[in-house]
């Protein structure tokens, strides 16, 4: 750690792993059994299991930056103070959120069911948070591409969130707008976040040229965007637009892997290309891992059923939960993971790098969700088969389909114990020290010049 | 080889190509979308269920245009596959006509809600959706196996198949109606019809609020389902 405002970032790592522990308890609330029905009906615990999905990457990307940000920027951050304060405020509407959720408090809007009110104190707590991160790089001695990168999807992830607060009666037109948030966020803008996160572990962890690390991070985001604004169109098949987006959505969103692709190849490439052996071997795990499951979760299995002609059939099924699980674990949830476990020893001071508690973590997370997407994939299929190819009744489908829940349960015990691990670990590590480590730091920082 | 400027100017250029082509089709959909979601038939009642959809975060099981969760029915043709008298049913009391199912909310609604929810599902059910939902082409083949009794009643297509099956097509939650009219009379099928519990107390098959003529109608067609009758 370089600066003392950096530490904040650890607050923010500790509330992810608050939200994603209640997220996980929420998937276990409602796994297709519904003998919690009278308390938890399922879409409550399916709002809540999203919401805190949202909200503890958010906070986790905020961490990121707050840690990011003044080691790029050799300053600390602007308003030490206000990103305390911000913290404080997101957690605030989190929680009322996720309680609100229980007593019918919400949108009823699939990923933006947080009510109106709150919205626009999601809208402000991010823009104050973007101001403290943009006052920083804006003040800073040197400006990287990295930090730019961060900074640029940090803001547009706040932007977009606006559309999805226009008013309509029209059913088409709100899906229509809740796309341009949902799908923009998470196969756009937060892809421009993931790819920094990365290039910047990258450059930590392996040594590589800044250089050419950036480059290829301009060459991937440039993918990204090329493929994905006009594959938001793969939302657009079936709700009462015109019929082009069939092919504008399926041409465009066959090219988005290309970007996840890119990213996987660059992980790998730089991993093994990097003389230097950074003590930190599970950062370097959780970022190649990070590269190589988003490739396969949101890549191959979401171009599985982006065209249009397969689409028609697995639109509205269970394949659509086995894509989204893998993907956001793949893309978001080990980017999130992997910037934690570079920061936290440099957080904390301790050097607890390699324990076997944090391999187990790894391991069994990635078997797990594997598992999970292997049974949520075949119950989709299934699903598909019973319910629209041979026109069997929905509930008659849900109870052939069972056994496949109970295998989802077991993988999803497994994935559960690796988070536990990850926990058990996080807590190990301590509370952040108050001074500023200087070898550490300076071990990070000799990463940066070339080779 | 690429430069980092290069590069740069490649996602420049891209974003701004792909954001600005992207914006423009948004501004054409606009204006289509009113024609193809029959715009002019969007009356207050609609909204009202659109609102109530909303409220009671409906997509948080359900699908409707195949988005929301996958916990409970795809209802975008739920007007035409069930019709109004069964999501009264339903929205009225969900396990009297599911009993011992995978369960959903009681909500209190009143008869002006429920109507609007119904205008709302109907509204939805004539879009034009580029073809969503798809047809079942496997299932149709079994049902083309020929039924006595002829054309089946759309009562007996909308609501009495959600549970029971008739030459292999329908529900499982209740038994099979091949050959029932070799089991029962029509007194008997329009008494246990008019009120199961009266004639078997504790049945599970509720009691559904139908017309004296959509009874004749249904009574009529199972009386003729007799095996012998093929």
């Amino acid at each position: 750690m370089k600066y003392q405002s950096q530490k904040v970032a650890y607050w923010f790592f500790a509330t992810c792993m608050l939200l994603l522990s209640l997220q996980l308890i929420m998937a276990f609330a409602h796994s297709g059994f519904d003998v919690l029905h009278p308390w938890i009906p399922f879409n409550v615990a399916r709002a809540s299991h999203n919401n805190l999905l949202v909200m503890w990457l958010l906070a986790g990307f905020m961490g990121a930056a707050y840690f990011i940000i003044p080691d790029e920027c050799e300053r600390p951050l602007y308003w030490p103070r206000l990103a305390y304060v911000q913290l404080i405020a997101l957690v605030v509407v989190g929680v009322t959120a996720i309680i609100g959720f229980h007593f019918g408090w919400w949108e009823g809007r699939k990923f933006l069911e947080i009510p109106r009110p709150l919205d626009y104190l999601v809208v402000v707590d991010v823009l104050l948070f973007v101001a403290n991160i943009g006052m920083t790089i804006w003040k800073a001695p040197k400006m990287t591409t990295t930090s730019i990168v961060l900074f640029f999807g940090l803001l547009m992830a706040a932007l977009l969130y606006l559309p999805g607060m226009i008013p309509t009666d029209h059913q088409t037109h709100d899906a229509f707008w809740r796309w341009w948030v949902v799908h923009l966020w998470v196969e756009g803008v937060w892809e421009l976040i993931m790819g920094a996160i990365l290039a910047y572990l990258l450059i930590r962890l392996t040594g590589v040229d800044r250089e050419i690390v950036e480059k290829w991070l301009y060459v991937i985001v440039g993918f990204t965007f090329l493929s994905g604004i006009l594959g938001t169109g793969h939302h657009y098949y079936f709700i009462g637009t015109p019929s082009y987006w069939l092919w504008i959505g399926g041409i465009f969103s066959a090219l988005e892997p290309l970007a996840f692709l890119g990213m996987a190849i660059y992980g790998v490439a730089l991993a093994k290309k990097g003389g230097r052996n950074h003590p930190n071997r599970m950062a370097l795990f959780w970022t190649v891992g990070c590269c190589i499951m988003s490739f396969v979760g949101a890549g191959l299995l979401g171009f599985a059923h982006t065209l249009p002609q397969v689409n028609l059939f697995t639109h509205g099924t269970l394949v659509t939960a086995m894509h989204g699980h893998m993907a956001f674990w793949g893309a978001y949830a080990m980017l999130v993971l992997a910037i934690m476990t570079y920061a936290l020893p440099l957080l904390t001071g301790r050097k607890l790098f390699d324990t076997p508690s944090a391999s187990y973590a790894f391991w069994s997370t990635n078997i797990g969700m594997v598992c999970m997407t292997v049974a949520f994939g075949v119950a989709g299929v299934a699903q598909v088969y019973l319910e629209r190819r041979a026109g069997m009744e929905f509930l008659d489908v849900q109870r052939e389909l069972k056994v496949h829940f109970i295998g989802l349960i077991l993988a999803a015990s497994l994935f559960t114990s690796g988070i536990i691990a990850f926990i058990y670990n996080f807590i190990r590590y301590g509370l952040p020290v108050g001074e500023v480590e200087e070898s550490v730091s300076a071990g990070a920082a000799a990463a940066a010049p070339a080779e | 080889m690429l430069s980092k400027s290069a590069a740069r100017a490649f996602f420049l250029s891209g974003t701004l190509l792909f954001g600005a082509v992207f914006i423009w089709l948004t501004v054409d959909t606009f204006q289509r979308i009113p024609a193809q979601t029959n715009a002019g038939d969007l009356n207050e009642s609609v909204v009202r269920g659109k609102h109530i959809w909303e409220e009671n975060n409906c997509m948080g099981c359900h699908t409707l245009l195949g988005e929301g969760a996958y916990y409970a029915p795809e209802l975008t043709r739920v007007y035409d596959r069930r019709g109004p008298a069964f999501i009264a049913a339903m929205l009225k009391d969900p396990e009297a006509v599911y009993p011992g199912q995978r369960r959903m909310v009681k909500y209190d609604f009143n008869e002006e809600q429920i109507s609007d929810m119904i205008a709302f599902f109907e509204w939805i059910g004539r879009m034009d959706l580029n073809g969503f939902p798809p047809e079942p082409t496997i299932g149709m083949a079994a049902a083309a196996i020929a039924i006595p009794g002829g054309e089946r009643p759309q009562v007996f297509t909308q609501i009495c198949t959600a549970c029971h099956s008739l030459g292999g097509v329908g529900g499982t939650i209740g038994p099979a109606l091949d050959g029932v009219g070799d089991r029962f009379d029509r007194g008997y099928l329009m008494r246990w019809i008019t009120d199961p519990q009266a004639v078997k107390p504790g049945t599970q098959m509720p009691k559904l609020e139908l017309t004296e003529e959509q009874r004749n109608e249904v009574v009529i067609f199972l009386s003729k389902q007799r095996e012998a009758g093929l």
